[in-house]
């Protein structure tokens, strides 16, 4: 990365000098943290690239690793009703808990956020996902739930397609073929609003005397809390 | 100090209003008392046995006292009391679509010290426990090295040992509370959290042994269960998928991770990735994977199904927060909790346990006001890295309401926020790293709730 690069989001000048002094460190880990490793021989194998390939199964976000092969949103819809449907919904809306496909717009998703209503609960696809390579990691690995990685290349290249046209994303029409290419291509809605964590945000002092003046403000469990089922967990109650 | 509080004496003293018949009874009441008020006995203004019930019935035998008991292995694995029953792991039925994928909570309510038992470890599954078997099990070390390599579990155990006790936590610890209170038990507001002792080899062991490139700057672990879960590592160096840096903080605790094949002196238990699973100390446990088949150093993120969708945090700027990887200072009160009711007023101690992913704990205040005047509370030994450190306070309770709670701070000085702290930055959509401070509600009649105090 380069100086000017990391400066376009870095905020003042505080910032801009921390940004060069990690640039001078930039990609590589300190190799001084392996001098205390003990010197070992004799234990292990080696092992070739080839022989780890069935393992090597991990596509990250930028595409890297994805396999030869590829997928249809017309082969995806069927594979998708028959392994898919009875927990993800017949349109991605979710079923008995399991994840949605389509959650809200993403500009609704934000004003949610930003109004401090739930957002969380209507994530999906289209509003709650960074790339289209990982989707199809996703899938590939972890899918479908009651047979994990049971899916042929093709069939996960495929059910990535069909999810995605179900969720609208941008791009990914009926006719969209999903590949090692084509995937790395797809700008998902929710990518822009990704940010990495800066570090402890908040900053409470140790006060220890006459901390704060008025009555402080207690709120006690609803009510109507709904089917919350904490009462058998008072096995201790000693009445 | 209430001029009837209950009054006692050290252990031993047989002098003594609480004769050791009316000892029993009140043990029945409340196991955890006795200890508590020998302890500080020593500050009681009354004399001894003031203010007591006076037992007079002659005591008789228990029925233990005739008879033979249970042969050695006649339990080749020891359990726990039968009377200890309802110390279990439990579960939220509503929180997750089946068990499968899912979590449990460790009974920190029940629990005395420190170390949890192997048995009560939290539980968090994306595809179930498995059974693994050692024999046929392989880790694979590759990517930005030199020489790939594969190990047996075996060849692991001759290894450098490396042995620490540390805490585990999923950062969805208490995440039912961002909006309210929801949860009245201890249990689960904060039994997404474990301690145990790890034993294992260390990542910079291995790290030495394939010759990691220096150009690495992030590796992944990679499960062998159905989710072949996968986490991608900070190592120093490490920029995101745009480029941006990860802030130094996280970028060195790789240093004391390890691939564990021991937890208590015992091997792994399947719930905990039997038989090796990768630890990486002050992290987010969902980072730390299970039944561990692969490491690849590499140079960027894989921002995984788990680092996209799940571990997460919406913001109240409408922004999704990635790589929030540590689990910041923490505290939490285990006696009193809503878990037990309060037998009279009188001397009880308030015992806690406090972590923090950042380093050891330095101090931990308690306030019984709600959190306007705070004592400093005792912190028992032994206190760790990465630890859970046990704390006491002496406490008179008068029959009133008390608002109780804890305030940890960590060795780099960063203090537990409050609630509103927490929500003004974090907003109520945030789910994970819910650290603020616990506010247990003691009503007139002894019972205990969880609430919060939305003001301070």
């Amino acid at each position: 990365m380069s100086k000017s690069k990391m400066s376009n989001w870095s905020l003042g000048l505080a910032a801009a000098a921390v940004a060069l002094t990690l640039s001078a460190n930039a990609f590589a880990f300190d190799a001084a943290a392996l001098k205390s490793a003990p010197k070992v021989q004799g234990v292990g194998m080696n092992i070739t690239d080839a022989a780890i390939k069935p393992w090597n199964i991990s596509y990250f976000y930028d595409g890297t690793n994805l396999p030869d092969g590829k997928g249809t949103v017309s082969a995806g819809e069927k594979i998708y009703q028959e392994q898919c449907a009875m927990c993800h919904g017949d349109f991605g809306e979710g079923a008995h808990g399991y994840p949605k496909m389509v959650g809200d717009p993403v500009d609704q998703f934000e004003a949610s956020a930003k109004a401090g209503v739930d957002a969380v609960s209507n994530r999906g696809l289209n509003n709650n996902w960074g790339n289209a390579p990982t989707l199809m990691d996703m899938i590939h690995r972890h899918m479908p739930f009651y047979a994990p990685g049971t899916l042929t290349t093709d069939e996960a290249y495929s059910v990535t397609c069909y999810v995605m046209n179900l969720a609208s994303i941008p791009g990914v029409g009926d006719d969209f073929v999903c590949d090692k290419t084509s995937l790395p291509k797809i700008k998902m809605p929710g990518e822009p609003l990704y940010v990495t964590n800066s570090g402890p945000d908040t900053a409470n002092q140790r006060c220890m005397k006459d901390c704060y003046k008025g009555t402080p403000f207690v709120v006690e469990k609803a009510a109507s809390i709904g089917n919350v089922s904490v009462g058998k967990v008072k096995a201790k109650d000693t009445q | 100090m209430s001029e009837n509080m209950i009054n006692t004496v050290p252990e031993g003293t047989k002098k003594t209003g609480e004769a050791s018949s009316d000892r029993r009874k009140f043990l029945r009441k409340s196991v955890a008392l006795a200890a508590g008020g020998a302890a500080i006995a020593a500050t009681s203004a009354a004399n001894a046995g003031d203010g007591l019930k006076t037992w007079t019935t002659p005591l008789k035998n228990e029925p233990t006292r005739h008879m033979l008991g249970r042969g050695v292995v006649s339990v080749p694995y020891g359990l726990p009391s039968k009377y200890e029953s309802g110390v279990v792991r439990r579960n939220v039925g509503w929180l997750t679509a089946d068990t499968i994928a899912s979590i449990s909570f460790t009974p920190w309510q029940d629990l005395h010290g420190i170390i949890t038992p192997n048995g009560l470890h939290f539980e968090r599954y994306h595809a179930g426990a498995v059974d693994v078997d050692p024999s046929k099990h392989h880790l694979v070390v590759h990517g930005m090295v030199k020489q790939p390599m594969i190990f047996t579990v075996d060849d692991l155990k001759r290894l450098p040992s490396h042995t620490a006790i540390h805490f585990l936590e999923c950062p969805a610890n208490g995440a039912m509370e961002w909006r309210g209170v929801q949860m009245d038990s201890l249990q689960f507001t904060h039994g997404m959290m474990s301690c145990s002792e790890w034993t294992g080899v260390k990542l910079t062991t291995l790290m030495e042994m394939v010759g990691v490139d220096p150009k690495a700057t992030w590796f992944y672990g990679e499960g062998t269960d159905g989710s072949a879960l996968q986490r991608s590592v900070p190592m120093e160096g490490a920029v995101d998928q745009h480029g941006r840096p990860i802030p130094a903080e996280y970028t060195s605790h790789y240093r004391d991770a390890m691939v564990c094949y021991a937890q208590n002196g015992e091997a792994l238990r399947p719930e905990n990735g039997y038989p090796i699973r990768l630890f990486i100390p002050g992290f987010e446990a969902n980072i730390s994977t299970k039944y561990l088949r692969r490491l690849m150093f590499v140079d960027k993120p894989l921002v995984t199904y788990q680092e996209t969708k799940h571990y997460i945090e919406v913001l109240p700027n409408g922004m999704v927060r990635q790589y929030d990887l540590v689990n910041e200072a923490n505290s939490v009160i285990n006696y009193p909790c809503p878990d037990f009711k309060l037998n009279g007023k009188g001397t009880y101690e308030i015992r806690g346990i406090a972590w923090s992913g950042y380093g050891k704990i330095a101090h931990v205040d308690v306030s019984v006001d709600g959190g306007k005047n705070w004592k400093q509370a005792n912190l028992v030994e032994p206190v760790l890295n990465k630890c859970v450190t046990k704390f006491t306070l002496p406490f008179e309770w008068d029959g009133e309401e008390a608002l109780i709670m804890s305030r940890a701070t960590d060795e780099t000085g960063y203090v537990q926020p409050t609630l509103k702290q927490l929500r003004e930055v974090r907003g109520f959509n945030s789910i994970y790293h819910k650290n603020s401070i616990q506010v247990w509600k003691i009503e007139k009649t002894g019972e205990v709730k969880n609430v919060q105090i939305e003001n301070v």
